[in-house]
């Protein structure tokens, strides 16, 4: 039954014209290529925090390594990272709704962790959201340490901050694998799933 | 010997995911933002900013030598067709070579900041530029063979192991 409201096409149709076989404008995603700043930069802030925090214990093997080091200096590669992770993340993430609007998961595939397609989209779409909150505010938090808290201290960090850190790797984890199976298992973006879906050759289609 | 091998599941893996395009998260933010962090450095003369680049540059070089391996492992998996053979070769000769080029940028930057942590010449900010391209050029490559050929996502396994492709 045709509603008189509904005659125009779904605004996402008026885009279909311009899509390639991959469902997007473009022939790569962006999407997948900022998460690599995003995840890279925080895992790797946080790393250098945790070697800040335990520099004592270090001193001996970086003079072993003829590796000249400063506390300071790892701090800072903690807090740059940070802040850079943050101001990227805001890119990542509406990147990744672009991408997930014009999103056509593989019929019918529950992913090896046993969610349809739908679930995992959500999950991964308001999780992302999500978690570049918690990342802006680990930024504001560890911005408060540097600058406010613990100005004057060695370590620049509370051990409260680096477990919040290490937390936060297992959600950026579960979240990076449901964003993986996204691609590897529903096919979303990826050309040559997108080209078997549609019942077409990969010989001729894809040579 | 074949029968000692794990089994293989339906990515053709051994393990769930391809962990390579996890690890090259650290050799890709490392290695740019590293250069980043030294054109900033130099442009509005903040020399801290050589230590953050500096220890980026390091972690990018060790992390290339992993993702490496893992790549060198699931490329041997894969089972490339048509226009993807090419692609994976080149992005072969480039990670081995972009291995050696970040090994060479880390020494000579260890040199540099040994001498004087707070200055960086400007012959170093042009070689972290093309290794930065060179980079960029691989990113390409590797995300041709993900989001166009589909290597090692669960339907083009599926059509490889039918004899589709």
């Amino acid at each position: 039954m045709a509603l008189p409201y509904l005659s125009e096409p779904a605004p996402i149709e008026q885009l279909a014209g311009s899509l390639g076989p991959n469902g997007l404008p473009y022939s790569l995603p962006l999407h997948p290529n900022l998460v690599h700043f995003t995840i890279g930069l925080f895992v790797i802030a946080i790393a250098f925090d945790v070697a800040g925090a335990l520099y004592p214990f270090e001193r001996r093997l970086f003079r072993f390594l003829a590796l000249p080091v400063t506390r300071a200096g790892l701090h800072d590669v903690g807090w740059y990272n940070l802040l850079v992770c943050s101001g990227l993340s805001f890119f990542t993430v509406a990147a990744g709704f672009y991408e997930m609007l014009l999103a056509q998961p593989i019929a019918g595939v529950r992913s090896s962790i046993g969610l349809d397609a739908i679930t995992t989209m959500l999950w991964h779409g308001v999780g992302g959201v999500f978690l570049l909150l918690l990342i802006v505010l680990m930024t504001i938090w560890r911005g408060y340490q540097r600058f406010l808290w613990r100005r004057d201290m060695g370590r620049q960090v509370q051990w409260l901050y680096l477990l919040a850190g290490l937390l936060l790797f297992g959600l950026l984890g579960l979240h990076g694998t449901l964003g993986a199976e996204l691609a590897a298992e529903f096919g979303v973006h990826v050309t040559a799933d997108q080209l078997l879906a549609a019942g077409q050759n990969l010989r001729e289609a894809l040579p | 010997m074949a029968s000692l091998l794990p089994p293989l599941n339906d990515h053709n893996l051994p393990w769930m995911d391809t962990l390579h395009p996890i690890v090259v998260h650290f050799v890709i933010a490392m290695a740019l933002v590293a250069f980043v962090y030294d054109l900033v450095g130099v442009v509005a003369r903040r020399p801290a900013l050589f230590e953050v680049g500096f220890w980026n540059l390091l972690f990018a070089t060790g992390a290339i030598f992993v993702a490496i391996i893992f790549g060198q492992v699931e490329a041997g998996l894969a089972s490339p067709f048509g226009g993807s053979r090419a692609i994976l070769d080149i992005h072969t000769t480039i990670g081995w070579s972009l291995a050696g080029v970040l090994s060479l940028l880390t020494g000579w930057r260890y040199v540099l900041r040994s001498r004087d942590p707070g200055s960086l010449p400007l012959s170093f900010l042009g070689a972290g530029a093309l290794a930065s391209a060179l980079i960029l050029v691989q990113i390409v490559l590797g995300d041709k063979l993900v989001w166009i050929y589909g290597l090692h996502t669960v339907p083009v396994v599926e059509a490889i192991r039918q004899g589709q492709v």
